[in-house]
């Protein structure tokens, strides 16, 4: 493991139009006067501050108490003298001590409160982090693991590099990429509880160890900057309302000369024979639905430009269909009946029409019954792509 | 470092981990708090349930330790800072040489922490101290890392201070 970042430096940076101050990073002074100057531009955003400010420590990875009773005691100061103003201060329920920490200072003035950004974070994230998702995944991954084990090398996949799935659901492929490629280390990470307790459950049933599994926002990472040397990142650009964050993100995990892979859907594009209109009808409405919940499934295509907005250069993009020929048509068939369901919901939740979810069930009905007819043919298109972050 | 035999109560207690150095060493580099918990925490959490996370947070107490044993130790002789696990529990012993007054302030400051005021104490000490002592740096290990402490008289001038920490229950 690394030890490059021990020494990281903290930004303490104010936000006047959010009227947000953040503090980030690891702040360990000896003594208060290392911390002097932002100890002085924290005072100054509350001076400037009206009706509430922010205190965002959601990257706040370590503080120590000096520090922590340096800026307290700013806080509750101006709480004695200012009545006009309130503090929120924004914690991360993956730095679990930052939490509990500022908590205290809501019992000692009840002009602070605590909120915990990551408990409603974006608008797919109560299905998405759902257990009924589960089983979904883990199908899905079986398919789609058939035609990554030849893609990934082509990509940058090789023994013993240092590698992160992030956003890795249930862990299948950090399992599956453990095992055909040995890394030297895996950490996959995730923001569902319930998918990151199957995936450790699946790991040690399977006799699997070495991977870290761990819980954690990858807008918001708490892993140090320029650690592994391959990133991967597959079907959760698109369910996540800032892309671009994400990819910011996995740019900054990546070492200079790695390379970060993703892959996205473009769900528009899945298609059948027999009752093709059906079929496609239902996955244009689907990608139109899922736009509600700001998620884009028609992002695939789009990776190249994700990539090289992110700052990636040496893109390579591929697609490649996943059909009900692959292996056992029925494992196809269980990928459409878990999406039936879950998207059946989401546009209950969106308020569409029973008429409208009983034509849109239909689709997959149809999508289901083309895989498994002996002369229909089903596909379900993905795009892999990858960037290199410049040397 | 052979506390875990002698002492049957320990027995249960595997060590993972050690470190000593010359304390002179030690407190010619402020840093050295910050390298040496990040350190360790990494290497004891790589087999937790959630290594990023337990590593993290067992770098917050660990380093507030050392921070302790920097402020209040005496440059002649070793500190030391051993880890070791029962179950969900790690515990640290830490090792260092400190002056007669600040055993006696450790004995005062580490038995505050089981008395039923101890929350009490620790808010008004961020709420009204100017600057943190090394009392509320103990009670912020027993209140928010929820950290059993006491204290072993070795011979002097070294003092160990004990500290159990329940982390893997309060990340996972
Ligand atoms: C469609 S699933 C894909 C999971 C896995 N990569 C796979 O292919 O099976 C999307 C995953 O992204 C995760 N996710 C979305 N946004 C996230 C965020 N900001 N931080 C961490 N995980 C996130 C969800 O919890 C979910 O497990």
């Amino acid at each position: 493991m690394s030890t490059a970042v021990l020494a990281a430096p903290f930004q303490a940076v104010f936000d006047a139009n959010s009227q947000e101050f953040s503090l980030a990073g690891v702040i360990r002074p000896r003594s208060v006067d290392e911390i002097a100057y932002s100890i002085t531009e924290f005072r100054r955003a509350i001076d400037e501050a009206r009706g509430v400010l922010y205190i965002n420590v959601k990257r706040l990875a370590q503080m120590n108490n000096t520090a922590f009773h340096a800026f307290s005691r700013v806080v509750l100061d101006a709480c004695r003298t200012r009545s006009d103003i309130r503090f929120v201060v924004v914690t991360s329920s993956v730095v679990g001590w930052t939490e509990r920490m500022f908590h205290h200072l809501g019992k000692i003035e009840p002009q602070i409160t605590v909120e915990v950004y990551d408990s409603k974070f974006y608008p797919g994230q109560s299905f998405v982090e759902d257990t009924s998702f589960i089983p979904i995944l883990r199908a899905q991954t079986k398919m789609t693991w058939r035609h990554e084990r030849t893609i990934l090398p082509r990509h940058g996949m090789r023994p013993g590099i240092a590698m992160a799935d992030i956003c890795c659901g249930i862990g299948d492929f950090a399992v599956l990429a453990q095992k055909e490629f040995q890394p030297a280390r895996i950490v996959a990470l995730d923001h569902s509880k319930p998918s990151l307790a199957y995936a450790r459950k699946v790991a040690a049933e399977f006799g699997v160890t070495g991977i870290e599994y761990t819980y954690g926002d990858a807008s918001e990472m708490l892993l140090e900057d320029n650690q592994f040397d391959f990133v991967t990142c597959r079907h959760s650009l698109q369910v996540f309302n800032q892309p671009e964050l994400l990819l910011k993100e996995l740019y900054r995990i990546v070492k200079p000369g790695g390379r970060v892979y993703i892959t996205n859907e473009k769900n528009s594009h899945c298609l059948g024979e027999p009752r093709a209109q059906s079929i496609q009808w239902t996955y244009n409405e689907l990608a139109r639905l899922l736009s509600h919940f700001e998620m884009d499934v028609e992002l695939g295509p789009k990776s190249r430009r994700y990539l090289a907005d992110a700052g990636f250069d040496d893109i390579l993009v591929e697609s490649f269909m996943i059909t009900n020929l692959d292996g056992d048509p029925q494992d196809f068939a269980d990928v459409i009946a878990g999406w039936e369901k879950m998207f059946a919901a989401m546009a209950a939740r969106h308020g569409e029409a029973p008429k409208f979810i009983d034509r849109f069930r239909q689709g997959f009905r149809d999508h289901i019954f083309a895989a498994l007819h002996p002369k229909g043919y089903a596909g379900w298109p993905i795009w892999a792509a990858s960037g290199r972050k410049p040397l | 470092m052979n506390a875990a035999q002698r002492q049957p109560a320990e027995a249960k207690f595997e060590p993972l981990l050690q470190f000593e150095m010359e304390m002179g060493t030690f407190l010619s580099d402020w840093h050295h708090c910050d390298q040496l918990s990040n350190f360790m925490a990494r290497m004891i959490s790589h087999n937790r349930t959630d290594p990023v996370r337990h590593s993290n947070f067992f770098s917050s107490a660990l380093n507030e330790l050392l921070e302790v044993s920097f402020r209040g130790g005496s440059p002649e002789g070793r500190i030391g800072c051993s880890v070791f696990r029962q179950g969900p529990k790690e515990r640290v012993r830490l090792s260092f040489p400190c002056s007669p007054t600040q055993r006696r302030f450790f004995g005062e400051a580490v038995a505050r922490t089981h008395k039923g005021d101890a929350y009490a104490r620790y808010l008004d000490a961020i709420s009204t101290d100017l600057a943190p002592s090394r009392e509320i740096v103990l009670l912020d290990l027993a209140i928010n890392f929820d950290a059993e402490i006491r204290l072993e008289e070795d011979d002097p001038p070294s003092i160990s201070i004990i500290v159990d920490l329940p982390l893997e229950g309060i990340v996972s």
